[in-house]
């Protein structure tokens, strides 16, 4: 085969490439109430780190934070505070994974929730049982897997970067709303 | 979007996608370190097109079909039926006046294999991957001339793979010596050999779904296990999809270097054994 048909071949394949496929179980709206069912209102706190401070997040969590800014939301009851809901996205193996981390008004873990699981393999991250483990995390937490985190044998990759994501978002809290 | 328990999320996701699978290949002829889970089955076909002998017309075509299973999260084994076709018309390298090998135009059932992989590290939880893999097999059909023979082969691999970049950049390198015995059935000539390759392959993740990269692989033989009588140097593209149950991956390797060359075909390339351009695509089904 000569080297030009080749690249046709490697070119049509690029063309021929299937939808993404997105399976949604939470919108943020729903993630909110199930993580904060007393909470009457959430009010939007976007965090927006200097570069000094991402710096500290990444040094702090050993991840890359890939965004500046985080979108935050300050749950209330009855106009009290009760905890922050945290939005962020971590990668899969193909596609981007979106879950939420509910912290109480100390910097604890209360619960995660998985929003949008695009990806191919390892969806047993949304078992109750395995979220369940990163309540009551605080910053400092080691959250590594096989050690203060249980991993999910065929799903790796997502548990890894699900812990590596909480651990992100505790340092963003320790940083930016404290 | 309705709200969803936790649970029922749980149980609806389970039911479409089934279990998970990690054996995904990335690239066309490195191997990466992962193995699949426990219980997974995996079936792949493979397509591989040989062409070019810088003399003649050469075309070659290797189709094999496999089947894999995890029988523990760290262990899985496969096994293959292999096909071979050959398009060859005076090509075959010419010994004492007279061409090494017949022209021919037919394909055949080539044989058979197995093959066991053991995961030792994770290449997604410690700081490097690395799998242990053997391969022994039988084949009927020569791969170069098409010749009927009766050989046999056992191939061991060392996998290592290190992921980058938030496991979005992944390198894999394996080593593979290949042991092999064969009788040609048509004249009744023997042979045995090692074959040594080394491969090694970078992949990046650019767009979801997609990765993109290049792999090399180098190749020589040893006959009687003794001197290397060739080698040869083959470095492409390789580009994967995947999807929900199922990916794709093709590679293209047009050899870059060989020795020793035959200046009637190419004053650069090895074309007595091996080819110009060889092109690689696999399929992957889950299930």
């Amino acid at each position: 085969m000569s080297h030009t048909s080749a690249w046709l071949i490697l070119s049509a394949a690029c063309c021929v490439a299937a939808p993404a496929i997105a399976v949604q179980y939470l919108t943020a709206e729903a993630a909110q109430k199930l993580l904060f069912p007393e909470a009457t209102a959430f009010a939007p706190r976007t965090v927006r780190l200097t570069p000094t401070q991402k710096q500290w997040v990444e040094a702090q969590a050993g991840v890359r934070m890939r965004y500046s800014e985080q979108p935050v939301w300050q749950a209330l009851a009855d106009g009290k505070p009760v905890g922050w809901f945290v939005l962020d996205e971590v990668y899969g193996k193909h596609e981007f994974i979106t879950y939420a981390v509910a912290l109480d008004p100390t910097g604890a873990v209360r619960g995660i929730e998985i929003l949008d699981y695009r990806e191919t393999h390892g969806g047993q991250i949304v078992n109750p049982k395995w979220r369940a483990q990163f309540e009551g995390k605080r910053f400092g937490a080691p959250l590594r897997l096989d050690h203060d985190i249980q991993n999910i044998s065929g799903a790796t990759l997502s548990c890894k970067h699900i812990a590596e994501g909480v651990r992100r978002v505790l340092a963003l809290h320790e940083v930016a709303l404290k | 979007m309705a709200r969803m328990r936790p649970l029922t999320a749980g149980l609806v996701l389970a039911a479409v996608l089934g279990p998970a699978h990690a054996d995904e290949n990335l690239f066309g002829y490195v191997y990466g370190a992962e193995t699949l889970p426990r219980g997974a089955s995996e079936a792949y076909l493979w397509w591989t097109h040989r062409s070019d002998k810088g003399l003649g017309h050469y075309a070659a075509d290797d189709l094999k079909m496999e089947l894999e299973h995890g029988f523990t999260d760290r262990a899985q084994a496969s096994l293959y039926l292999n096909f071979a076709r050959h398009d060859i018309a005076g090509s075959a390298p010419i010994e004492d006046g007279q061409p090494e090998y017949p022209d021919r135009h037919n394909t055949r059932f080539s044989g058979v294999q197995a093959s066991f992989k053991y995961n030792v590290l994770s290449p997604v939880k410690d700081p490097i991957g690395l799998a242990l893999y053997i391969e022994p097999g039988y084949s009927r059909v020569h791969k170069v001339s098409g010749r009927p023979q009766r050989e046999r082969s056992i191939e061991f691999k060392l996998i290592a793979q290190k992921n980058f970049l938030d496991d979005q950049l992944v390198w894999a390198f394996n080593l593979t010596p290949e042991l092999e015995w064969r009788r040609f059935t048509d004249t009744g000539e023997k042979e045995r050999e090692l074959e040594l390759e080394a491969t090694t392959g970078l992949s990046y993740r650019f767009a979801p779904k997609w990765f993109a990269g290049i792999e090399a692989r180098y190749h020589s033989e040893y006959p009687d296990f003794a001197h290397r009588e060739h080698w040869a140097l083959f470095a492409g593209p390789t580009l994967h999809y995947g999807d929900k149950h199922w990916w794709a991956t093709l590679t293209w390797l047009p050899q870059i270097k060989g020795s020793p060359a035959d200046p009637a075909r190419s004053d650069r390339l090895h074309l007595d054994e091996h080819e110009k351009s060889e092109i690689r695509f696999k399929l992957g089904y889950n299930f």
